[in-house]
């Protein structure tokens, strides 16, 4: 069974945003143009839900002046009882952004919350975020 | 319509009357606290600022620190990933004039990227005939550093919003940067 993009039906869940202009939907459809702005202070967070149990593989992230992030999965069918699947402080880009990715092993989610605890400057950007794996019941 | 958030500490030497005027600022009409209490460790309070010409608003996280060395460690894991600084010495008192670069050298460590938007606040002006450090000594020193200078008197509430009101419009002003900044990279 190939890997294979998980997003399609992913939903963005939780993430506060102070401004209407850049919305948290930027993070999922696709696209780095589009992206979602935090407006102050630190912890920031979003949850992306899966419709159904995902095996993840691969999760990629394109962002600006994130420094602190980490990555908790949640089994449950409402997005509750997260573990931490992994944590990375990632490296400051100046004039691009940052790409981050972590491969995962035999990672099962239905949600998957991302914390970012710290930035680079005072607003952080999340333009894309990708996830790779099967579907449990495929 | 943007709605923005800030951590803003409030900082400077003991008795200056940071925690008077975060107080007045906090309550607006409401009257000068009267009972002189020491400030342990850090008390926050939240105030949203319109930003003038827009349907933007600042929340500001108010954090009233306290001066005292021993409480430093305490306060510092506080500061972290603040906004804004309000910056205060007390206009009769020269010493907490001359604490206040070390003030505003341990809060800008702790702010993301190291940029943080400050004013310098003179307090207590109601004893202007104590007055020892002048008005454009302040001032230029404020200017030196990239910081407004306000006067006020928390006990005469006069002049308390306006080192805020300027400290919401520069966390604005840096956010809108920043958006420009994001835009240009896509
Ligand atoms: N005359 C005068 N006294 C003030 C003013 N602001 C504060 N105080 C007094 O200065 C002392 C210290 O004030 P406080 O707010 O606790 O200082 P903090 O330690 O910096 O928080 C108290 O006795 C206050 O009543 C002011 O504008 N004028
Ligand atoms: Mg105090």
């Amino acid at each position: 069974m190939g890997r294979r993009d998980v997003g399609a039906g992913a939903q963005l869940l939780l993430a506060a945003s102070g401004d209407e202009r850049f919305p948290p939907e930027g993070i999922l459809d696709g696209n780095t143009e589009t992206f979602w702005m935090t407006t102050g202070m630190f912890p920031q967070e979003f949850v992306i839900s899966f419709p159904d149990l995902v095996q993840i593989n691969n999760v990629k992230i394109h962002c600006f002046n994130v420094c602190g992030l980490s990555i908790e999965t949640s089994l449950a069918k409402d997005p509750v009882d997260f573990e931490l699947l992994c944590e990375k402080e990632l490296l400051r880009s100046e004039d691009q952004l940052q790409v981050q990715e972590f491969e995962q092993r035999e990672a099962s989610a239905r949600h998957l919350r991302f914390v970012i605890h710290s930035g680079f400057d005072h607003f952080v950007s999340v333009h894309k975020v990708s996830v790779e794996g099967e579907a449990a019941n495929d | 319509m943007v709605k923005l958030r800030a951590k803003c500490i409030v900082a400077g030497d003991p008795a200056v009357g940071k925690s008077a005027l975060a107080q007045v600022f906090r309550s607006e009409s409401a009257h000068f606290p009267k009972n002189y209490t020491l400030t342990t460790g850090v008390e926050v309070f939240v105030k949203s600022v319109s930003i003038p010409d827009t349907n933007d608003s600042v929340e500001l996280f108010l954090l009233d620190s306290s001066g005292k060395e021993i409480f430093y460690d305490m306060v510092a894991k506080q500061w972290e990933n603040s906004g804004a600084l309000c910056l205060v010495y007390d206009i009769t008192n020269e010493v907490s004039f001359n604490s206040c670069s070390k003030w505003l050298e341990r809060a800008r460590a702790q702010a993301p990227g190291g940029q943080l938007p400050a004013v310098l606040v003179g307090n207590k002006t109601d004893l202007a005939a104590r007055r020892t450090v002048e008005y454009k000594e302040a001032e230029e020193w404020a200017a030196s550093q990239g910081l407004e200078y306000f006067e006020t008197s928390a006990k005469e509430m006069e002049n308390y919003e306006t080192p805020f009101h300027s400290l919401a419009r520069a966390f604005h002003r840096m956010y809108e940067e920043r958006v420009e900044l994001v835009k240009s990279l896509v």
